[in-house]
């Protein structure tokens, strides 16, 4: 191992290290009861042929039941292996989906990882550990244990068949080795291709609507099934690595296993001298070992592949984990509110290419932000809201600076009414109150009434990802509930009126001014002249360069 | 059952050649994997009994171990032919579904789209169909082979061993494997459609949790989405020890059939045909240990049954059959609604009630009203993307829901309030509508909804776009897909709110380009600007005709 970077998938699995010994060593144990059986029926097949002399041996029927009681042994170890560490895969993969889940909810902006990619990595990508776990592991214990208990047994018996094994033993390794490197490389390509292929999907069918109305439906399922077959193909690619080498392997098993039986037969019928002298028994007993000489191998070969998947996503993993975004500021939790007047000072706040003036917003200040598009109002008013970090400056609220420790606070003194509706899954029950109880007064003051009397099921409606089946005005009246639901002390709107008619957008600014009215802060980023002029201080924010 | 009997017929049809030669090679891995244990065991008994006897020099020892030797290297070769024709066949069937399902997608009724989330569809055409994998990998082939093994064997064992040594061994492993199937399967397949539905769940949350994180940290309701997903998260842990239970508890029942079957083929046939050739009990004993390998894969059929069986259902029922075919629309340009009533739900009140409304080619007509009075659900009638509850929507004298949707897309596009912009770079954006068209015909457009300086600096055509068109402000994407219709040179143009978020000046431009670059055609903006209402020829106000007001 190189020291320049530790094994991520080593680092992996650290926790769960324990578990994984102890079902590695049960899945060694099942595997040595095979030699035991092996002999048990040579044995009872030397005995027939033994038939008519003084000793005849073992009788078939006792036979045949110590091997049965042998086979329940071997199962019931395999099945207490398996147990441990299917437990030792679930716990590695539900503390990883939890840490990367709990990462990306604080994450500001995705840096290139869009929504499907992130739950691709938290879903699908991550249970690749699980095949790694239960399989290269126990392999990996039987593969350096039971070839050479074989090996040593067919030494102690006959050196030609423990020759034959020796020899065709370590070249398997090696080509293990070639072929599992080769079967890395694919299988990240692999797993990269199923990432975009996820994205490519989820961001054709969000623009389903607008390509059925372009007519375009057959042009994006030519270019989706072209990258469909593209995917196909590449998988094709793997999979012909990896079945090949398990060829190989399968090629010097079946080699090996049919020389032992060549030269057991030769030697029984006397037509070989050299190699050890075996009776009957030894021979039968050598050949039903001879196929579990390689077995172990073949298994490993065969994890091999997981391995190289598991490397794959530990490698991207590791990749996730060295990203570190920026985060917002706090957790996001519910808190109790920051005490004190919700005054607000920005002073050399500088946002990437946005510098915002400085400024002092009362409590109770009517705060206009204005600017042309792209100047950066949303982004100052997110940042206001401790989901941006500025590079420069410091931004202080009640008195004291906006950080990690003030912020969950603050923003429960906070109403929020972003651009453009995110709606969660949920019924709008839930997307306005969360899980606290819900003021019919609050619905009445969003002029929300008429658009639930129009929903057949009212709050229990669960709209769309973007709001669909709400229109743009209903829409924004939710968010206005919403944001009412929170009794703010300061709101932070972006473009409250835009996109609505002038009715709806008289009830939104009224709804807000009457919020002022009452001593609530209000800081609204808006292109609406009439509502600009509505309020008594202007942050003015200039185009970028 | 009669979902996955459909897919099967479906895989069959599509993938017949391959999944063929994947059968019979699976069959052929199997029984020359018996037949070669079978032979050496033969072989090496045999030999020792010659060898006992002194007949060593007469035992024609080279037809044997030539035979090992071929049937060694033939099993390995039948089984790599065999791995990558039924891998080869089970991917092509699934990117054949895939594109199947996508195109009925694009073919669904609008009303359904409109409610689709993306997250969900996804879940389904992704999940659902990659789970689809096991209808070939894990139980027809793996079932079909078994079987046709286990019948071969049978037959092998009566006429080279004995009757009831094939009936034992064989039986034994037949009645054994069917027995851990069905109990199997009916004991795994609620967990596992429980398990998958958790796994989708997942899925979407974290989907919904990444796309609307910033909002729901600004409302303190972060913490919360993550205890929904960490309570979904145990349940599906849970499930899924539980399958993973049930399908060692099938691999344990299937190894004890293995020992049954081995055991008798040891103890049985001595005590059967009494006195038995050793030999010959060495084959019926090596030929029980190898046709194990023909219910091993029963494990995994039990584990993956009921996820396979939940995804058949849902990817049958939605693949629908192809489109109408592609007629001409009649040549008349002229719209028309004539007491056309219009409601979101039967329960809810009538949006529009008694409607009518004539345009005849060439009219620039604007729709102004209340947000909820109906001015989409016009320009959405007139797109026939809904049907009227009541009354006629007209296209020529055609009822619009009517008309074949290629020419009717042809000769009118609607853009609606919301528009969605895809991944790709902005000429790709473009070329979605018109893909025939050049470089420069694109510039020209994107110059005449004033894009071409916004986009110079980031690549112009180039520029590329985050998923949905991330990257542009809200007035940039708004351009954009204006531009993206108006390539389209439709006969007739639907607006839906055309100049939103945009300044003055720049909305000016937008609906200068818009008239400017489509003489002569229809055009019905619905808007709430007076500035681009006065560039019209008519304007309705919805709010006059509104149906509660005069009702």
């Amino acid at each position: 191992m190189s020291d320049s970077r530790p094994d991520p998938l080593r680092a992996l699995l650290a926790p769960v290290r324990t578990a994984v010994l102890q079902g590695s060593i049960l899945s060694l144990a099942s595997a040595l009861v095979w030699p035991i059986q092996a002999a048990l029926v040579a044995a009872a097949l030397a005995a027939l042929l033994a038939e008519g002399e003084p000793s005849p041996g073992l009788a078939p029927w006792p036979a045949a039941l110590g091997l049965l009681a042998l086979f329940v042994l071997r199962a019931l170890l395999s099945h207490m292996a398996e147990a441990r560490l299917f437990d030792a895969a679930d716990r590695v993969v539900a503390d990883r989906r939890a840490a990367i889940v709990t990462r990306e909810a604080r994450t500001l902006r995705g840096d290139g990882a869009g929504p499907g990619a992130i739950a691709t990595l938290a879903g699908e990508k991550l249970e690749t550990l699980g095949p790694y776990v239960q399989r290269y592991y126990p392999a990996m214990a039987r593969s350096a244990v039971v070839p050479v208990v074989i090996l040593a047994l067919a030494f102690w018996h006959a050196w030609a068949v423990g020759t034959v094994l020796l020899l065709a033993g370590p070249l398997i390794p090696l080509f293990m080795a070639l072929i599992g490197w080769a079967a890395h490389e694919a299988s990240a390509r692999h797993l990269a291709g199923l990432a975009s292929m996820t994205d490519l999907l989820v961001d054709r069918l969000a623009a389903l609507v607008d390509i059925r109305l372009l007519d375009a439906g057959a042009r994006v399922t030519a270019d989706y099934a072209a990258s469909a077959e593209d995917l196909r193909a590449r998988t094709m690619r793997v999979l012909r690595i990896a079945f090949l080498s398990s060829t190989v392997l399968e090629l010097f098993a079946a080699l090996g296993v049919a020389m032992v039986a060549v030269w057991v037969g030769f030697s029984l019928l006397g037509l070989i001298a050299w190699g050890g002298s075996i009776d009957a028994r030894t021979g039968i007993f050598l050949l039903l070992l001879a196929p579990d000489y390689f077995q172990p191998l073949r298994d490993l070969s065969a994890a091999w592949h997981d391995r190289a998947a598991a490397r794959a996503l530990a490698d991207e993993l590791a990749d996730w984990q060295a990203r570190t975004p920026a985060l917002i500021l706090g957790t996001g939790a519910l808190a109790a509110p920051l005490p004190g007047a919700p005054e607000i000072r920005l002073s050399g706040v500088t946002l990437g290419a946005v510098t915002i003036p400085d400024a002092v917003i009362a409590p109770g200040a009517r705060v206009g932000v204005t600017g042309p598009s792209g100047a950066g109002k949303s982004t100052l008013l997110r940042a206001l809201a401790g989901l941006e970090r500025p590079d420069l400056g410091t931004i202080a609220v009640c008195g004291r600076p906006l950080d990690d420790a003030s912020a969950d606070a603050w923003r429960a003194r906070l109403g929020w009414m972003p651009q453009a509706p995110l709606f969660p899954q949920a019924p709008l029950r839930t997307i306005i109150a969360g899980r606290g109880a819900l003021d019919p007064d609050l619905l009445a003051m969003a002029a929300l009434g008429p658009v639930l009397a129009r929903l057949p099921q009212g709050l229990d409606t669960v709209p769309g990802e973007t709001g669909a089946g709400l229109s743009g005005g209903e829409a924004r009246r939710v968010m206005l509930a919403r944001m009412l639901h929170a009794r703010p002390a300061v709101v932070l709107a972006d473009e409250p009126t835009a996109d609505l008619d002038p009715e709806t957008a008289r009830q939104v600014s009224a709804a807000l001014m009457r919020l002022a009215a009452g001593g609530t802060t209000l800081i609204v980023a808006s292109h609406d002249p009439d509502l600009i002029a509505r309020m008594d201080q202007r942050i003015a924010l200039e185009a970028r360069p | 059952m009669s979902a996955l009997m459909t897919l099967l017929r479906l895989i069959w049809r599509d993938q017949r050649r391959a999944l063929l030669r994947g059968a019979l090679l699976a069959v052929l891995v199997l029984a020359m994997g018996a037949a070669l244990l079978g032979l050496s065991g033969w072989f090496i008994t045999a030999a020792a009994m010659a060898g006992l006897a002194g007949g060593g020099a007469v035992f024609d020892v080279f037809r044997p171990s030539a035979a090992v030797r071929f049937l060694a290297l033939g099993r390995t070769a039948a089984r790599y032919g065999e791995r990558l024709a039924t891998h080869d066949a089970t991917l092509r069937a699934l990117t054949g579904l895939r594109v199947r399902l996508l195109a009925a997608r694009t073919r669904a009724p609008f009303a359904e789209l409109a409610r689709l989330r993306a997250a969900e569809v996804l879940n389904r055409l992704s999940a659902d169909v990659d789970a689809l994998d096991s209808v070939t990998l894990r139980l027809a082939l793996p079932v079909g082979a078994g079987l046709a093994a286990l019948v071969l064997g049978a037959a092998g064992l009566a006429w080279l061993v004995d009757a009831r040594t094939a009936l034992a061994v064989t039986g034994t492993l037949g009645l054994g494997g069917a027995a851990v199937l069905w109990l199997g399967v009916r004991a795994a397949r609620a967990p596992a459609r429980l398990a998958e539905m958790h796994a989708q769940s997942l899925r979407r949350d974290v989907i919904d949790l990444v796309t609307a994180r910033t909002d729901l940290a600004a409302l303190g309701r972060l913490e919360a989405h993550l205890d929904q997903i960490a309570t979904g998260e145990d349940r599906r842990r849970a499930l899924a020890r539980r399958l993973d239970r049930i399908e060692r508890r099938a691999g344990l029942a299937l190894s004890l059939t293995g020992g049954v079957a081995l055991a008798l083929g040891l103890g049985g046939t001595r005590a059967g045909a009494g006195g038995l050739d050793p030999a010959r009990v060495a084959i019926g004993l090596f030929v029980a240990l190898a046709l194990f390998e023909a219910i091993a894969p029963l494990r995994r059929t039990v584990g993956s049954y009921g996820r396979m069986e939940a995804a058949a259902r849902r990817v049958v029922a939605q693949l629908t059959p192809a489109p109408r075919p592609d007629t001409p629309l009649p040549p008349d340009r002229t719209l028309r609604m004539q007491g056309v009533r219009f409601r979101h739900h039967p329960d809810s009140a009538p949006v529009l009630d008694g409607f009518d409304l004539t345009v005849p080619p060439g009219t620039r007509l604007g729709l102004k009203g209340t947000s909820g009075r109906g001015k989409s659900t016009v320009l959405a009638l007139l797109a026939g993307q809904i049907r009227p509850e009541a009354g006629q929507v007209t296209l020529g004298g055609d009822a619009v829901a009517e008309l074949d949707e290629a020419p009717l897309r042809r000769t009118l596009t609607l853009v609606p309030q919301r528009s969605a912009l895809i991944q790709g770079s902005v000429a790709d954006n473009l070329r979605l509508g018109a893909d025939r068209c050049d470089d420069d015909t694109l510039r020209q457009v994107l110059d005449a909804v004033r894009l071409t300086d916004a986009l110079a600096t980031r690549g112009g055509l180039g520029t590329p776009l985050g998923a949905r068109g991330a990257g542009l402000s809200g007035g940039e994407s708004r351009r954009l897909v204006v531009a993206r219709a108006l390539l389209r040179q439709p006969d007739i143009l639907l607006l839906d709110e055309p100049t939103e978020g945009l300044d003055p000046a720049i909305a000016a431009a937008v609906l200068n380009a818009v008239l400017d670059r489509l003489p002569g055609a229809t055009v019905i903006v619905a808007s709430h600007r007076a500035q681009d209402l006065a560039r019209m020829d008519r304007v309705i106000d919805l709010d006059l005709s509104a149906p509660g007001d005069n009702a």
